[in-house]
């Protein structure tokens, strides 16, 4: 169905934010090459007109209830987990660069 | 004390035989002895453990009724917040990630006064068939220390089998529940898809994932469902319907008459062993008044092209929320926001992880969404629409767990040689249906086998029955690898 090559990795890769080594290139192509041809084996199944199945549970239906104000969590608590934070913010490096024209 | 079931050690504290803090004790004996050689533990709360069991004592002394969960030691897969503890998911990603809330299983567990251990290894993130892709240890199997414990949920399934504890919590997305089950010789279940709030446990994929226990006997199984199937406000797949008295039920629990389905064609392929262990099982079955009818569920075979897809899919999007910003360790080397992304997910998740965040990634993608993604949720409806047919035909349906019992530890390398293993578990993952796996005997290396016995939605209840009338017909579940079968003395 599909020819996955080294270009849909490189593709891949800035999709998912994920720098990879250039052995683990290697691997991660010669791998999803086998399983991406693995899949292509649904084709055999005859599926027009066939809704995707979006959701499993035949039971299931829209619950609603009032919206109440509830317990959350506290700044100091969420930010406990932040591996950087000043001020009750959570710190990261420059996103905007300042050029000096 | 380590042959005793949790229904067993539980009765001794109530009748007042035993002290909470003696179990207590001989649990985190029992895995300072043992866990160095199984290496089912990352994280062990004793303190934590020890503090309940006299609050319990004291509790029981003065006498205040005491939880249905009583003074019974449980483990929790690594991928489930205990409050205030790591959660790691086995991955470098979090070594330093410090729940900020429980998993609404654990508060269950505590509300009927359990004595939670600490926390299982698994496969990286949950996936995984074999835990090896654990970030910190490799756990072995019980029964033979140089295979693996199956998994992704490893950890908690070869704790219950070298019985450092009667019972654990693990998660099953395509079969990490009942095939590390198998592989290791005890009861794995995987209830209905929503039957028990997956509040807290970290996501994998969010349409297949559905949190269950481990357990020696089937009886055990029935109680803590009882305790974790709680309804639950905090996940919107959770059923909410109180779920029934699972363990008053398996009393009345009989086959007689019960027609069950075994999809005969589908299963040509199993191996002689496997096939002669899976034949005997359903002569058992046969010998307890059940009634074996021939169904069709051929359609089964493209089950694991359309998991891999799904799963895949679901887990990119998932995994998305470990970016090195808000939790998880954030790579020193980065600069500027982007390379926060990708030092951080490159530093912090391993080679199966980064695979399977690829591959979901390119299914979704443009050009390709069609062909995978959505044609797989066309083949999921009609695995559906098969099931159903075969449910119409046959109350539960029978099946084995795996093609082969448990395979030495680096002897699988390729991962599509890995996902084929899941072949028997992911239907019932696809399909939302309960499905236990229960010990079937041994093979000629004395390697537990188990079998599979999946219901229809919501009959969680039938499928625990008759795992319960199999089980009492056989016993294979009774019997523990001689090397942890000795009573730790201190």
């Amino acid at each position: 169905m599909s020819h996955f090559d080294e270009n849909d990795l490189i593709k891949l890769m800035k999709l998912s934010r994920i720098d990879c080594s250039a052995e683990e290139k290697q691997r991660f192509f010669k791998a999803l090459s086998r399983v991406v041809s693995y899949m292509d084996q649904m084709s055999e199944v005859e599926t027009t007109g066939v809704a995707p199945c979006n959701h499993i549970l035949e039971t299931m239906t829209n619950v609603m209830r009032e919206d109440e104000v509830g317990q959350t969590l506290s700044r100091d608590t969420f930010l406990s987990n932040s591996p950087s934070h000043v001020g009750g913010m959570i710190k990261v490096p420059t996103i905007i660069k300042t050029t000096n024209s | 004390m380590h042959k005793l079931s949790a229904i067993e050690l539980k009765d001794l504290f109530v009748k007042g035989e035993i002290s909470a803090e003696q179990i207590a004790k001989h649990t985190l004996n029992r895995i300072e002895k043992y866990d160095a050689d199984v290496g089912s533990f990352l994280d062990i709360h004793a303190d934590k453990m020890l503090r309940k069991a006299k609050e319990l004592d004291a509790k029981k002394k003065s006498g205040q009724k005491v939880g249905s969960m009583a003074a019974i030691p449980v483990a929790i897969k690594d991928n489930i917040n205990i409050k205030d503890t790591i959660t790691t998911c086995a991955s470098k990603f979090l070594t330093n990630y410090k729940a900020v809330f429980d998993a609404s299983v654990c508060k269950f567990l505590e509300e009927e006064d359990a004595l939670i251990i600490g926390k299982t290894n698994l496969d990286e993130f949950a996936m995984g068939s074999s835990t090896e892709n654990s970030a910190f240890k490799k756990t072995k199997n019980p029964w033979n220390l140089t295979c693996t414990p199956g998994g992704s949920s490893g950890g908690s399934a070869a704790a219950v089998a070298a019985r450092l504890c009667p019972l654990s919590l693990g998660s099953d997305t395509g079969g990490s529940i009942r095939q590390p089950a198998a592989f290791t010789g005890i009861v794995g279940f995987k209830p209905t898809y929503g039957r028990v709030s997956r509040y807290g446990l970290v996501a994998f994929a969010s349409s297949l994932d559905q949190i269950g226990p481990f357990s020696t006997t089937v009886a055990d199984t029935a109680l803590i469902m009882q305790t974790i199937s709680k309804s639950c406000p905090y996940d919107s797949t959770n059923i909410h319907q109180d779920a029934p008295d699972y363990l008053s039920c398996l009393q009345t629990a009989s086959l007689k008459g019960k027609k069950i389905g075994v999809p005969w064609h589908f299963l040509e392929k199993l191996s002689e062993e496997s096939k002669n262990n899976f034949n005997q099982a359903v002569e058992v079955f046969k010998s307890l008044g059940a009634d074996i009818v021939n169904i069709d569920l051929d359609i089964l075979k493209y089950s694991i092209a359309v998991y891999y897809v799904l799963a895949t899919a679901e887990a990119s999007a998932n995994l998305a929320r470990f970016d090195g910003i808000r939790y998880g360790v954030r790579s020193q080397k980065a600069t500027n926001l982007e390379e926060v992304y990708e030092f951080s997910r490159q530093e912090g998740f391993g080679p199966e992880v980064k695979n399977r965040i690829l591959l979901g990634t390119y299914v979704l993608s443009s050009g390709f969404k069609d062909a995978y993604y959505k044609k797989a949720q066309q083949v999921r409806t009609l695995m559906v629409q098969k099931f159903k047919e075969a449910f119409s035909m046959c109350s539960l349906v029978l099946m084995p767990t795996s093609p082969i019992p448990a395979f030495t530890i680096g002897e699988i390398q390729d991962p599509l040689q890995m996902y084929l293993q899941d072949i028997y578990t992911i239907a019932a993952n696809l399909i939302g249906a309960p499905a236990i796996s229960v010990p079937s005997g041994f093979n000629k290396n004395n390697m537990p086998l188990g079998i599979q016995i999946i219901g229809p939605q919501l009959h969680d209840k039938e499928v625990l029955c008759a795992a319960h009338s199999y089980e009492q017909a056989t016993g294979h579940g009774k019997i523990i690898p001689s090397y942890f079968d000795n009573e730790v003395s201190k």
